[in-house]
């Protein structure tokens, strides 16, 4: 009863409620599938990208403004987020916020190993992390990659990309290092969530959920792509599929005993109700938006279950962060000149 | 329990403390009721107006609706003395 009561923690939660109802509904993503870039970013300058909008609007043009002003929007957002929730929820908010961390560290290191410029990598940077805008300012003006992770010492990336630099840059790929950081982030995870904080039980269901579904997607993706080796590299611990049954399942020729093979180890009961539905074979990035709706479908559910704890603030926070990937995938879309149907079917909606 | 040896006057003013009394439980404890019960509808209001300022009336009008079981209390107390 003691969190379930607490005052600080019904404020947090009903804010994030009404942040939540405020998203763009479906329509308004049907609606802007007509659209062309220049009309998509009037539409959202007349919601809660605004401000951004009015302030980048002098220094960016076209599809970098809507780039631009939907990373800045994403990581002020998160920052208030993190500004106002209390006491645990700050600290799972937090460890869960640490996630861009590793994503703009890597967005760093590809864009220096490829030679892009420091203004067009800020672009895509989204200071929602630990790691500040001045930090990510530091990282950016050091001219080679061995001194951007000399100045992460003492951050929690800093043991891997230690580790796993050397590797990456003598084969030119930051795969496996990209693999060890998730697996350390999520690792943290479970660490901080089972450390006996109260209402770690919750987060920790999440964060098993956000496995299971990282590597259910992994495996639809290595049989689309028929890659058969190192796929314990790729493999996520902490869910309930286990080491040897990710591997085992990743042997399976056949789609439907992969199909069966997969329901047996899947103990979460609405992904098992997915698994029912793909009888047939489908494209990969139609299974990844079904695997997020479910995912997001299950998160809600024990949100309203739990109404006042960690859930509620991690359904805004994935909620919001889809919002930003379906105007981005638009926008970029509109750009290439793809055909709304295709644009339509890698939106999270 | 009354004593016996006890005075009319002494049983009246004992009635009298146990009205007080009463009237003291039905007010103070319907005011902790009502705190309860309005420090989580006051926590989720000012949650709601922190977002969206055109709602604050109505948030105060629903921080308020508790305030209604004090007032049971208070109407019981009053009874209680002066009826």
């Amino acid at each position: 009863m003691g969190v379930s009561i607490s005052a600080p923690y019904i404020y947090v939660c009903t804010r994030m409620r009404i942040r939540k109802a405020k998203l763009l509904p479906k329509e308004e993503y049907m609606r802007m599938l007509n659209m062309s870039i220049s009309e998509i970013t009037r539409v959202i300058s007349e919601t809660e990208y605004k401000q951004e909008i009015d302030e980048l609007g002098n220094t960016f043009k076209g599809i970098d403004l809507l780039e631009v002003a939907l990373s800045w929007n994403l990581a002020k957002e998160y920052q208030r987020i993190l500004e106002i929730t209390p006491g645990t929820l700050k600290q799972f908010t937090r460890a869960y916020l640490r996630y861009w961390d590793i994503q703009n560290v890597l967005t760093i290191l590809r864009g220096k190993s490829q030679g892009e410029k420091t203004g067009k990598i800020k672009e895509v940077l989204v200071p929602a992390g630990g790691l500040d805008k001045v930090m990510l300012d530091r990282l950016l003006a050091e001219d080679s990659m061995d001194r951007i992770i000399e100045a992460l010492k003492g951050r929690r990336l800093y043991p891997v990309l230690a580790r796993e630099y050397p590797a990456a840059k003598e084969t030119g790929s930051f795969a496996r290092m990209e693999n060890e950081l998730y697996k350390q982030f999520y690792a943290e995870l479970i660490a901080d969530a089972s450390g006996g904080i109260s209402g770690g039980s919750q987060f920790l269901a999440f964060i098993r959920l956000d496995i299971d579904v990282k590597n259910i997607l992994t495996l639809f993706r290595l049989r689309a792509d028929k890659i058969q080796e190192d796929v314990k590299e790729m493999y996520i611990a902490g869910g309930t599929i286990t080491a040897a049954d990710f591997a085992a399942l990743n042997t399976i020729q056949d789609y439907r005993e992969f199909i069966d093979q997969l329901r047996v180890k899947v103990r979460t009961g609405p992904v098992l109700e997915l698994l029912n539905d793909l009888e047939t074979e489908r494209p990969v990035y139609e299974i990844a938006s079904l695997l997020v709706r479910v995912q997001m479908e299950q998160m809600e559910k024990l949100s309203k279950r739990n109404p006042f704890s960690i859930y509620p603030i991690l359904v805004y926070l994935e909620k919001k962060k889809y919002e930003v990937f379906n105007l981005r995938a638009l926008a970029r879309g509109k750009e290439s000149k793809l055909p709304s149907e295709t644009i339509g079917k890698y939106l999270v909606m | 329990m009354v004593d016996v040896n006890m005075t009319l006057e002494m049983v009246q003013a004992s009635q009298m403390g146990m009205k007080a009394l009463g009237a003291g439980l039905a007010v103070g404890l319907t005011g902790i009721g009502t705190g309860v019960a309005e420090m989580a509808i006051g926590s989720a209001a000012v949650g709601a107006t922190a977002e969206n300022k055109e709602i604050f009336g109505l948030a105060l009008l629903f921080t308020v609706i508790p305030e209604t079981i004090v007032i049971f209390g208070l109407v019981v107390g009053l009874l209680l003395l002066f009826v």
